[in-house]
């Protein structure tokens, strides 16, 4: 036995380390950061207005009036995100300033959001003569109709155009954005949802216990999409983003629920915890600072396979006509388009098919790396 | 056995009741409401009904009721096994359902046993090389597969193979061909083979995926135990010691999987049943959304809900059947 062998590694680096090493892992979670560069991006990588436009000895950036206030959120906070994770240490010394100044900051950005409105300008700059422009690398906007109708994958079209011109790359950047973020936001309300009502059935047992694992079985026996198709199906208010993130939350916490009670129940009558209530650690603290925490590897797995889930049902709402509704970008939609030109327009379905796959491999590649990498036994050698 | 197989059954009772409670809420709870969409709603549409009529209609079905007073009618008829009238075309419900079922569940079915028979020798096969080539091969593209969406599949699958202009080899839609009600029965049934092809294809794929994942894990887990070492030792040829030794132990969690596959499945012939425009109860459910058809949604929820608790139940029981060590006491 050697002392000096003792690891300083923290529970979150090893983890960091088990998964860097596999390169599935490595190669999804790549993509998935590509994917969120593209999404908060994708006003930049396609547009039909010019980044930097010099005309008549005047130099204008037309791309930033057009940019929607939402567009704005996702080119300001990445950054900030991005700021505050690499001055972390920094940020930490001085806790109760620094948060007051990202409040500040974040009510700054809100109220001048609020303030601003979109300007629509249809007009694009491809044609527009300017003695120096420079225009994103897909220079179409995706709402915006053209001449070529069906045209194939070009070099003018990089993956052709649909049934009203529209270029089907822009479309599918822009979609990016919505099957990204619908993803995500969905699972983190199933997250908190099932994370609650798993975490306190766990803890109290009893009735809330049988109350909560009854009210489980019954949303699991609903069919998959059933619940979800009735439930968008009849409210009319079918084109709210917010609506059909909130509904595919609200019906896939199930999974999340049974493995957090599961943990619980296994956490609750272990020694750390016991010797936290016995030092008068009232319920709260035990389930946030000691339970929580034991849990969170579990959790962060089964998020991460849930957000390619939510993904994949959201590209199916699009597909069936329930979800987004034109003009707002989806991949979904973009295949649901490809259904009624399916006897020739093969780009129609494969570009997003293949868009919908790649996300789906790579967060799936990501939980498994995850799932290895928080509880090694698992993995099969 | 018995009592647990006893209170098994019982607590289907409150599951039902809580699954048709929450559909029936949300229909109920949703604006506008069957009469008003037949009606042509409020913009007017081609068949305005008058005020009377849709009072009368209203009324009829008992869409002017509070909802929970209507539910209760609604359970209570149920439990005379009366599932009430479509109140579109006023056809009992029981019949809509019954001759969309067959289709749906022979879709569901024949995926279902496609699935096994191809997905248990590939998980066998990459368990017994582990971590070779074969394995890994296998295991790719098996994600590969579970990864692709049903419907993009479907989408690529009918513009290669079913007309187009690229391969004409399958039938692009429907369950038959237009002239089917001429064929004699071989053609007949040659014809719906040809066209659901393609659907169950595409319906078997991701639990083709998902299964030979487990067999794989199962196949693995079997190959460790101390038996496979006991039965090597005692000099059986490989052979028997994977097949009569390994391979059975490892079909006992294999086969009871089938209970959480054949809800997916049904979930997914909604889809499928919609591309490639099959008369199935997807087909229905889609139409009696539509048209806020009370009643035939209420029944297909209700007949979906039954298969998934009666397969869970059977799982559970088929457990004790191919395991004699597993009791319920």
């Amino acid at each position: 036995m050697n002392d000096t062998a003792i690891s300083h590694e923290t529970y979150a680096q090893r983890i960091g380390r088990h998964f860097l090493a596999d390169s599935f892992a490595r190669n999804g979670l790549r993509v998935v950061i590509a994917l969120f560069l593209i999404a908060a991006l994708a006003p930049f990588l396609a547009n039909s207005h010019a980044i930097v436009r010099v005309a008549d000895g005047r130099v204008t950036f037309p791309i930033f009036p057009s940019l929607e206030p939402i567009e704005w959120r996702f080119l300001l906070y990445v950054p900030l995100a991005a700021i505050v994770y690499f001055l972390r240490a920094r940020f930490s010394r001085r806790p109760r300033l620094h948060f007051l100044f990202l409040i500040g900051l974040i009510a700054l950005i809100e109220i001048s959001l609020a303030m601003t409105h979109p300007v629509n300008d249809p007009t694009n700059d491809r044609d527009r003569p300017a003695s120096f422009k420079l225009m994103p690398p897909i220079p179409y906007s995706p709402i915006e109709s053209g001449p070529d109708q069906f045209s194939p994958p070009s070099w003018k079209h990089l993956c052709g155009t649909d049934s009203t011109g529209r270029d089907i790359a822009a479309r599918m950047l822009h979609g990016a954005r919505t099957s990204l973020s619908i993803g995500f936001i969905a699972q983190s309300i199933a997250l908190l949802v099932g994370v609650t009502l798993g975490g306190l059935a766990g803890y109290y047992r009893g009735w809330l216990d049988i109350g909560v694992c009854r009210f489980i079985e019954i949303m699991d026996c609903f069919p998959p999409l059933l619940l979800i198709l009735v439930a968008i199906s009849l409210f009319e208010s079918q084109n709210n983003m917010f609506y059909i993130m909130a509904v595919i939350g609200l019906t896939s916490w199930t999974g999340l629920a049974r493995l957090v009670r599961g943990e619980f129940l296994r956490l609750s009558v272990q020694p750390f915890t016991l010797a936290a209530q016995a030092v008068g650690a009232g319920d709260f603290r035990v389930i946030v600072r000691h339970l929580l925490p034991n849990a969170l590897g579990p959790i962060l797995v089964a998020a991460t396979f849930g957000v390619a889930s939510a993904i994949l049902i959201e590209s199916s709402l699009s597909f069936l006509g329930f979800g987004m509704q034109a003009p707002t970008p989806s991949w979904g939609d973009i295949l649901s388009d490809a259904r009624r030109y399916i006897d020739f327009a093969w780009w129609l379905a494969f570009f997003p098919g293949l868009a919908i796959l790649m996300t789906i491999m790579a967060y799936n590649f990501v939980g498994e790396g995850l799932r290895d990498a928080v509880d090694p036994r698992l993995k099969v050698k | 056995m018995t009592t647990y197989l006893l209170r098994r059954i019982l607590l289907l009772f409150p599951t039902l009741f809580g699954i048709t409670l929450l559909t029936f809420l949300l229909i109920r709870l949703s604006p506008g409401n069957a009469a008003l969409l037949k009606g042509g709603g409020g913009e007017g549409g081609g068949r305005a009904m008058t005020a009377e009529v849709r009072e009368q209609m209203i009324k009829l079905y008992g869409l002017d009721k509070p909802p929970l007073v209507a539910y209760a009618d609604w359970v209570g008829r149920s439990l005379r096994l009366d599932l009430g009238n479509s109140i579109v075309d006023h056809r009992p419900v029981a019949a809509k359902i019954g001759e969309r079922l067959p289709l749906t569940m022979s879709l569901a079915g024949s995926a279902l046993l496609i699935s096994y028979l191809v997905a248990i020798p590939l998980g066998v096969a990459a368990a017994l090389k582990r971590g070779r080539v074969v394995d890994r091969t296998i295991s790719f593209v098996v994600f590969v597969l579970y990864s692709i969406p049903t419907f993009a599949a479907a989408l690529l699958l009918i513009l290669l193979v079913a007309g187009g202009d690229y391969l004409n080899l399958l039938p692009m839609y429907g369950a038959d061909s237009i002239n089917a009600p001429e064929m004699g029965p071989f053609a007949w049934l040659w014809d719906r083979v040809l066209h659901m092809i393609l659907p169950v294809t595409c319906l078997t794929y991701a639990s083709l995926a998902s299964i030979s994942r487990y067999a794989r894990v199962s196949m693995l887990d079997a190959l460790g135990q101390d038996f496979v070492r006991t039965a090597r030792a005692k000099g059986l040829p490989e052979r028997l010691v994977i097949f009569r030794h390994a391979l059975r132990n490892a079909l006992i969690p294999i086969i009871t999987i089938f209970a959480l596959e054949l809800p997916v499945l049904i979930g997914g012939a909604v889809i499928i049943e919609s591309i490639f425009s099959l008369p199935g109860m997807g087909q229905l459910m889609f139409q009696s959304l539509d048209s806020k058809d009370e009643p035939v949604i209420m029944g297909i929820t209700v007949l979906a809900a039954m298969v998934t608790l009666l397969s869970y139940l059977a799982a559970d029981i088929l457990y004790v059947v191919v395991d004699p060590r597993i009791t319920y006491e």
